[in-house]
């Protein structure tokens, strides 16, 4: 007798524990249904890479490093240390305490819920049927769901002839979980993983060179923002290879080519952090009738749904691979299951790339407003402006806001500097809310803050007589 | 090589005639089999006609506007083996069956990912908040369809609310029993640009006429008796709030319609006069077994009656589901005779476009018509003290051959007590 092809009933069915997931089975629960958890590792795995392996151990890395780095470059201020040193050792066990803190927190969440959270590989077999199977020898589950939400994430690419071995040849997730810092290291990739962790590892003490095959750091961010991020690289002594095709790692010896020449680099380790691509390929979706575009990736109406009954959000879907489109697609995919009228359909999604200085991003840049055909005001404050800045001994960076014109709304904020991941949040809110310069310049912010830059670039936009020059320094000194 | 008569055949039950309403081909297109030839247009429904063979086309046997009795000559083909023909192809050929798209360019991993999202386009999209997208939503309101009253255009909530209230006919109104004809439609109003008036005329053809003959032949058959009454909806419109989670699962609209047709099945067998046939060249009465329910459902072309066949044995749910493929059906013009023919009692929403009361028209054979308007808030007496209720408006149409005021009285006492406590209707069922 096969018992462990008896079917059991599941209500609503979420597969992947990630920030996508996690949040789809709190909303669905919230809603009254009775839900179950996919995950690869079970309760562990229950915030998906973002929280196990992503954003969350590299904030901490980068949060320890910038700490170190301050402490010997405020000196011109009077600050004295002699030496900082970090124990990487000592550093992933706060940083795994960090981590498992926030997992039961997660955990904590779900089980009040009443969902349950299964371990294992779910797999469809037919449409409203499929089987979880553990990585251990338990044997495998039998399901018959009537919903599902697909959220199983993305794994990181590897690079051919530079495959992961975890010694010598890292991913981003074992970078994260060094325990000891190698003296040089190349990171192949210069995107904002890559560029991320450069700067982290490099102000940790090694001896970084990011490797990049395009002629630019990462590439569909405005050539503007990325300039006061090139002049720190330089400070920090990070090398940076444009245009370098990495061939492979042997002995210590990193190849890589550029327009023919074949060049070699010393390094103990390399990082490959190039991209990632979507987990839509065990997951049988032939058996219901799906088709995972050429990339992986699902496609999904504006309910999030790919079929009756089957939502996809996240990673496998179009757009950003970030953790807050996930969360925010997951209440879009519990509603639409439930039959509430929902749409994804932000004006903006956010991008932060915690780089230094930080670089932040939302809606248009300048040039794609125009190529919308808007009629484009750009109010732009430098960093220098700020009167808190400069408390902060930081100069490089600036924040740009993009306006129609023709409708008077905010439709892009750019920041780079200091806390930009932070502050882009109001950003954001502006352009929901279509609001206009002057209900930016009409909101007070406090003062001395790096937020006052929002308000003050825009505050030239308001009245300019023809031709006027306005002082951009306006929010310098004291009130 | 040999000619072929292709004569009008019957597409539906009981068909007659059809009227031409486009060629696809010209004399001398190359056909392929199952090729659409021609539109043509039932008293139901339009249909197209595929060509059985391949073969040429040597002569059309009707032109746009002409009807024609099932078995006239439609179209005389030229069969033979497909030929060097092929360079005179067929100007006006329908659709050809989509080429599979062709895959797009399958992406190499880029060896960087891009850090920053694609941006989408902002420009021509409203302004408004995402309480206010959210709001629009949950009404089914088109925000492009709403007149913003904030500075550019910015689009507030209460201008969705208000939205909600006009009386626009083709946006369906949430709060009104909605109609088939509401149903599915997307809350996305048609945009008409209205031509200037001018002299014209125009033949009545298709729809229109089987229209015109049968409302002519009810008004000067049928004495109608009409009675109006309002009912307290309070218990309706909750009803409906709870249900309607549950029944919209599947991805079927629940409006307050299918409530409506199960009171009114209800009502029904307590009252088999409402469901009968009076006949005064047999001078006979039939009763009707079958609860057959038509459903009123406006359509570009003119109003059609697509019949809810055994309303009684249905679920709710199931109620819901075949309404919705039936005003569907209606609306692209699939729905088959057979699913316009044998109703015995008609529900008509004028509410759908805003209506109070109306004097709704019978559909011989059938002795009765039930006709509800719009739900809203009015001021009612409750316990000597006005109070604010959510009202229905309904008016029914007899037969008054068969039908006296007294049933008439009778009829609608128990379709109001059925709509004022839904929980009757488990009675019922």
């Amino acid at each position: 007798m096969v018992v462990g092809e008896v079917a059991e009933g599941v209500d609503l069915l979420v597969v992947g524990g990630g920030p996508g997931g996690y949040s789809a089975a709190l909303r669905a629960a919230q809603l009254g249904r009775s839900v179950m958890l996919v995950d690869r590792l079970g309760e562990a795995g229950v915030g998906g890479v973002c929280l196990q392996v992503g954003c969350i151990p590299s904030k901490a890395m980068i949060e320890v490093a910038e700490a170190k780095h301050r402490a010997t470059s405020l000196r011109e201020a009077g600050l004295q240390v002699e030496q900082a040193q970090v124990d990487l050792a000592q550093f992933q066990t706060w940083k795994d305490a960090k981590v498992a803190g926030l997992t039961s927190a997660v955990v904590g969440l779900l089980r009040r819920a009443l969902v349950e959270v299964v371990a294992g590989d779910f797999r469809f077999t037919r449409p409203g049927s499929g089987v979880v199977q553990s990585l251990d020898d338990r044997p495998p589950r039998h399901v018959q769901y009537t919903d599902v939400i697909l959220a199983t994430g993305s794994r990181p690419l590897e690079l051919p002839g530079l495959p992961r071995d975890g010694v010598g040849v890292l991913d981003s997730t074992d970078a994260l979980a060094l325990a000891r810092l190698p003296a040089s290291v190349a990171v192949v990739g210069g995107g904002y993983i890559g560029l991320e962790l450069g700067t982290a590892l490099a102000k940790l003490g090694s001896r970084v060179t990011i490797v990049e095959a395009l002629d630019r750091l990462l590439p569909g961010v405005d050539a503007a923002l990325l300039r006061p991020v090139r002049q720190r690289l330089k400070a920090l002594g990070v090398n940076v290879l444009l245009e370098h095709r990495v061939q492979s790692f042997e002995d210590g010896r990193l190849t890589a080519t550029s327009q023919g020449q074949a060049v070699e680099l010393a390094v103990e380790q390399v990082v490959v952090a190039i991209g990632r691509m979507p987990n839509t390929d065990g997951l049988g979706l032939h058996k219901i009738g799906l088709t995972p575009g050429p990339t992986g990736l699902i496609e999904v109406g504006k309910d999030r749904l790919a079929a009756p009954h089957v939502a996809a959000i996240g990673d496998i879907t179009a757009g950003p691979a970030l953790a807050h489109k996930a969360t925010a697609e997951a209440e879009v995919a519990a509603e639409a299951l439930c039959g509430l009228p929902v749409a994804f359909d932000p004006a903006t999604i956010p991008a932060v790339v915690f780089s230094d200085p930080e670089i932040a991003i939302a809606g248009l840049s300048p040039d794609e407003a125009k190529a919308q055909g808007m009629d484009v005001a750009v109010g732009r404050l430098p960093l220098g402006a700020s009167g808190r800045a400069a408390t902060m001994d930081a100069a490089d960076g600036f924040t740009q806001v993009v306006v129609d014109r023709a409708t008077d709304a905010v439709v892009g904020v750019q920041i780079v500097g200091p806390h930009a991941s932070e502050l882009i949040a109001e950003g954001v809110l502006a352009i929901e809310m279509a609001a206009s310069p002057q209900d930016l310049v009409g909101s007070i912010h406090p003062h001395p803050t790096l937020s006052e830059m929002l308000p003050d670039a825009v505050r030239g936009l308001l009245h300019r007589p023809a031709g006027a020059t306005v002082p951009t320094a306006a929010a310098v000194g004291a009130p | 090589m040999s000619q072929l008569e292709f004569r009008l055949p019957d597409v539906g039950e009981g068909l007659s005639e059809g009227e031409i309403v486009e060629w696809h081909v010209e004399p001398g297109s190359v056909v392929t089999r199952d090729q659409v030839l021609v539109d043509v247009e039932t008293d139901k429904s339009i249909v197209e006609l595929p060509s059985p063979v391949n073969g040429t086309v040597v002569r059309l046997g009707a032109a746009v506007g002409d009807v024609l009795e099932v078995g006239a000559v439609l179209v005389v083909l030229e069969t033979e083996e497909r030929s060097a023909a092929s360079a005179h192809a067929a100007p006006e050929a329908p659709e050809a069956p989509e080429a599979p798209a062709a895959p797009a360019p399958a992406q190499s991993p880029s060896p960087a990912e891009a850090a920053a999202p694609p941006a989408g386009a902002l420009a021509g999209r409203v302004l408004a908040s995402p309480a206010t997208r959210k709001l629009a939503l949950e009404h089914g309101v088109d925000l492009a369809a709403v007149a913003g009253s904030g500075d550019g255009g910015r689009v507030t909530k209460d201008d969705v609310l208000a939205h909600t209230q006009a009386p626009t006919p083709p946006a369906p109104t949430p709060a009104a029993p909605a109609s088939p004809a509401s149903a599915a439609s997307s809350g996305r109003p048609a945009r008409v640009a209205v031509p200037p008036l001018k002299d014209e005329l125009v033949p009545l053809r298709g729809l229109r006429r089987q229209i015109a003959k049968s409302m002519t032949r009810s008004w000067t058959e049928v004495p109608h008796i009409t009675e109006f009454r309002e009912v307290d909806a309070t218990a309706l419109v909750a009803a409906r709030a709870l249900l309607r989670p549950r029944m919209e699962r599947d991805g079927v609209p629940f409006t307050y319609l299918p409530l409506l047709v199960k009171a009114v099945v209800a009502t029904l067998r307590e009252h088999p006069k409402f469901n009968a046939s009076v006949d005064m060249a047999a001078e006979t009465i039939q009763y009707h077994g079958r609860r057959n329910i038509g459903l009123a459902t406006t359509t570009d072309a003119g109003l059609i009656v697509p019949v809810l066949k055994d309303a009684d044995t249905l679920s709710l749910s199931e109620t819901a589901r075949q309404i919705e493929v039936l005003a569907n059906a209606a609306r692209d013009r699939s729905v088959s005779t057979d699913q316009t023919s044998q109703g015995t009692f008609t529900v008509t929403n004028f509410g759908t476009f805003g209506g109070w009361l109306a004097t709704p028209i019978i559909r011989p054979p059938e002795a009765a018509i039930a006709g509800f308007g719009r739900i809203r808030d009015a001021v009612v007496a409750v316990d000597g003290k006005p109070v604010v209720r959510p009202t229905l408006p309904l008016s029914v149409a007899a037969d008054h051959r068969l039908i006296d005021g007294n049933d008439m009285g009778g009829f609608l006492t128990m379709l109001i007590d059925y709509l004022t406590d839904p929980v009757l209707m488990l009675e019922a069922s």
